[in-house]
């Protein structure tokens, strides 16, 4: 059965230290020697969470509560300073689309590495690559470079390519839930079945109006805490109730 | 320690992604020039027909045996140097891979690791090219060039993990390598043969104590002579290796789940 269990997590950002610091600065102040003026942000504090197989969860919060960072710890891209993450299943982190994709490449050439990069076996891509050909609409197209391509042609075959996979932990990013507008009545339904397929879905969004659709839970994050997780009526109304005018 | 293997091992097994990305890489550098990766042999023709012709005479060579010879050395040399410099940015390259895609972060050391060692492997045939016209000596020692070549390529995989991960901490690491490497590449017989260092004493010390003189000795020699390299070249390459692989552990150890953030 899947799983995410994520017990007492910190994560920090150490702001300038790992992203501004050079060879001369850590040779001043001596290899692996913290200086006093690196600053940390702490991007999640002392967070727990156990979300059980055929849990959709939604997560809100205003910019910058964390997130973005919470469902890329629970993929395992960046690994806490302290407390445990276990995740159990296969984890489909979805937070663009296009990652993998060569604009020299040819359109089935960039289907199948965006598919492996998913987590597809290669036999499991010569069974759907027909499918995602047919729902991209691109006909020929495929046969020439991606560098061809319109906006439009490239975002039809990312987003077929991408909603093709079989997941079983599933992690989106608002960026996709709230394109829904831009997509075609097939996409918002091709988006719905791979949600359906999953057996966990997490789900950070900030529209509100699609996450009750969706989501049975909802986790309330602020400045990285938990501060409501429940219902999604309840948290939503808890949320609206405390948040600014503006949303 | 332990995470560090159950990932390198869950890396190895993502086969299928590595190599492809990395023959990918291969492929898409050629793709729209006109002649593609025959570019690879004209560098390296129009490097080794201008250089051989010249040093040849000044150094009082016969070109029959000092082109294979520097054929060779030449096309190894830029075997460690991308490994260090291009490996040395596998990770910083990879980084809308590793911030978006939960994939173990080794899976980008092998993808270099393929495309240079599948670059490197494609160069050689110009070395067999040069090696049948200037009828350079075959043999069953010829095979020797075989552990000599898995030898090199455990090299340049522990290059591309150290300097990787370096670099990605401390962005100066790939310019200073890559300043390293050219003022080595004038102290190892690459464009001169050993022997003539070899008539000075002292000098002779700046080849037995250069590492990178035997790497390369190790696929050079069995290429050129159809026999084992000296001994000592042997040892050598083995203390390499232990080096490298104890200095690799270390920077794993030290750096590997700090990548993501130095990213």
């Amino acid at each position: 059965m899947a799983h995410i269990q994520l017990d007492r997590v910190d994560l920090e950002f150490q702001v300038g230290a790992e992203r501004h610091d050079t060879l001369k600065s850590a040779m001043r102040s001596g290899f692996g020697r913290r200086r006093t003026e690196v600053r940390t942000a702490k991007a999640l504090k002392d967070l727990s969470l156990t979300i059980k197989s055929g849990e959709r969860v939604g997560l809100i919060g205003h910019n910058g509560a964390g997130k973005s960072t919470l469902l890329k710890v629970m993929a395992g891209i960046y690994p806490p300073q302290r407390g445990t993450v276990v995740t159990d299943g296969h984890v489909c982190p979805m937070f663009e689309f296009v990652t993998g994709f060569e604009m020299e490449a040819t359109g089935w050439e960039n289907i199948r590495t965006r598919a492996l990069l998913l987590g597809m076996s290669p036999k499991e891509i010569d069974q759907k690559i027909d499918g995602i050909a047919a729902f991209s609409n691109l006909g020929e197209f495929l046969d020439i470079p991606v560098r061809h391509y319109s906006t439009g042609m490239f975002v039809r075959l990312a987003f077929a390519t991408s909603t093709a996979v079989d997941p079983q932990i599933l992690l989106l990013d608002e960026v996709m839930a709230a394109g829904d507008a831009a997509f075609i009545e097939s996409a918002r339904q091709r988006m719905n079945e791979l949600m359906l397929r999953a057996s966990i879905v997490v789900f950070a969004s900030h529209s509100l109006d699609v996450l009750p659709t969706f989501c049975d839970r909802t986790i309330l994050l602020k400045e990285g805490r938990i501060v409501a997780d429940g219902p999604t009526a309840d948290v939503v109304r808890r949320y609206t109730g405390s948040a600014s005018p503006r949303t | 320690m332990q995470v560090t293997i159950r990932d390198v091992v869950r890396s190895a097994r993502l086969w299928h992604i590595w190599t492809r990305l990395g023959l990918q890489d291969v492929r898409l550098k050629f793709r729209r020039s006109a002649i593609g990766a025959a570019w690879i042999f004209v560098n390296l023709a129009v490097l080794v027909l201008s250089i051989g012709f010249i040093y040849a005479n000044l150094l009082g060579q016969s070109p029959g045996e000092f082109i294979p010879y520097l054929t060779i050395g030449m096309i190894l040399w830029g075997y460690l140097t991308s490994s260090i410099v291009d490996g040395g940015n596998a990770f910083v390259n990879s980084e809308g891979y590793i911030k978006q895609i939960s994939l173990p972060i080794y899976v980008y050391i092998f993808r270099y690791f393929v495309s240079i060692s599948v670059t490197t492997l494609v160069t050689m045939c110009a070395f067999v090219i040069v090696a049948v016209v200037y009828r350079v000596p075959v043999g069953p020692g010829t095979l020797l060039v075989i552990p000599g070549l898995l030898m090199l390529m455990t090299t340049s995989l522990l290059l591309i993990t150290i300097f990787a991960h370096l670099n990605a901490r401390f962005r100066d690491v790939a310019h200073m390598a890559s300043v390293g490497m050219q003022v080595l590449f004038y102290v190892t017989p690459v464009i001169f043969p050993a022997h003539l260092l070899r008539q000075s004493r002292s000098l002779s010390l700046v080849i037995d104590l250069n590492p990178m003189y035997h790497l390369l000795e190790v696929v050079r020699r069995p290429l050129l002579t159809s026999g084992p390299a000296d001994w000592q070249s042997y040892v050598a390459v083995a203390l390499i290796l232990a080096v490298l692989s104890a200095v690799a552990a270390g920077v794993i150890a030290v750096f590997q789940r700090r990548i993501v953030f130095a990213l």
